[in-house]
């Protein structure tokens, strides 16, 4: 009987997918082409006809490299968002909705100069509440069965975001306002930076770092 | 002899009604269709393996690696989604075959 997975594995080039979700798709294929091979033979055809109405269920092994990929990539997207979009806007919406409170309540930050043109506006409670937020945001993540990097993006994503929007307010105001001197915008950017993005994502990804701490813990205990 | 796209248009709900009937690998599935459609509907390889692949993700059918006597096949199982998917879908194949039946006065045979 020919080697029907040697015949894929020939054929059908290789699968941008995990080695072992590769193997399966391609340990089913080559078991579907045994299973029409057999049957052929048992309705009496030679092996060679046999062999030959099997390979002929596949006219191009590109499309179907390009089909199995497509039908593939429809679950990576479905991923992605169960994964990464949800938990994230989960953490950026109630990080958000916690500072919005904070401000409500008359909660003021502190300003480290109180005057001066470049001042770090810290928000001492909120910050410490990150953790919980990064923590959310991982623990979604990884009930999507996330792991490595989408874990930690969807840990950090508000600290993400304002890292984005910044970028972008910095382009905006390289382009379109007057002239400043480039070291007073660095300076600016710099403090913005701090505040918005790296002390946020510092507490976020503590959360995210104990959580994911515990849950191994936890998994290797059990 | 139904035309292929046709055919693709009832690839969906083909393999869900022989998988509401009971668990199936894949050649099964080809054949079952083949067998029920007195060779109407015919699923190769390549027409079957990336439909199964796009309707395991959206979690209608789930497949498990079983041993059977011919080796280790995966073998799909409708799961409670693709049950309930079932009903549409018969409900929108039924009105096409009825406006069909008005349109050009096609009788069932």
């Amino acid at each position: 009987m020919p080697d029907w997975l040697a015949y894929v594995n020939g054929h059908l080039g290789r699968l941008p997918l995990s080695e072992t979700e590769s193997s399966q798709v391609r340990e089913e294929l080559a078991a579907h082409l045994e299973d029409a091979y057999l049957s052929l033979l048992a309705q009496g055809f030679s092996e060679t006809n046999a062999a030959r109405l099997v390979c002929d269920q596949v006219p191009s092994w590109q499309q179907l490299h390009r089909d199995i990929l497509a039908a593939k990539s429809e679950a990576f997207m479905q991923n992605r968002v169960s994964q990464l979009w949800v938990p994230g806007l989960v953490t950026l919406t109630g990080s958000a909705a916690l500072l919005a409170v904070f401000e409500f309540a008359g909660w003021r930050p502190m300003v480290i100069p109180p005057h001066g043109p470049y001042s770090f506006v810290i928000y001492f409670p909120w910050l410490f509440c990150l953790p919980l937020f990064g923590a959310l945001g991982a623990y979604l993540s990884l009930r999507a069965r996330a792991h490595g990097l989408a874990v930690h993006c969807a840990a950090l994503f508000p600290a993400l975001v304002m890292a984005a929007s910044l970028f972008a307010i910095l382009l905006v105001a390289l382009v379109l306002t007057d002239r400043r001197p480039l070291g007073v915008v660095a300076a600016g950017f710099g403090v913005f930076m701090l505040n918005w993005f790296l002390l946020p994502g510092f507490f976020l990804l503590l959360g995210d770092l104990l959580l994911q701490l515990v849950m191994k813990r936890r998994l290797a205990s059990n | 002899m139904v035309s292929n796209e046709l055919k693709r248009g009832t690839a969906e709900l083909a393999i869900l009604s022989v998988l509401e009937r009971q668990p199936l690998h894949g050649y099964e599935i080809s054949r079952r269709i083949e067998l029920d459609s007195c060779g109407a509907l015919r699923f190769t390889l390549a027409a079957l393996y990336p439909l199964l692949y796009r309707i395991e993700n959206r979690r209608w059918v789930r497949g498990e690696w079983e041993i059977t006597d011919t080796g280790r096949r995966r073998c799909y199982k409708l799961l409670p989604r693709g049950r309930k998917m079932l009903v549409p879908l018969r409900a929108q194949w039924a009105d096409l075959f009825r406006a069909m039946r008005r349109v050009a006065r096609v009788n069932h045979a």
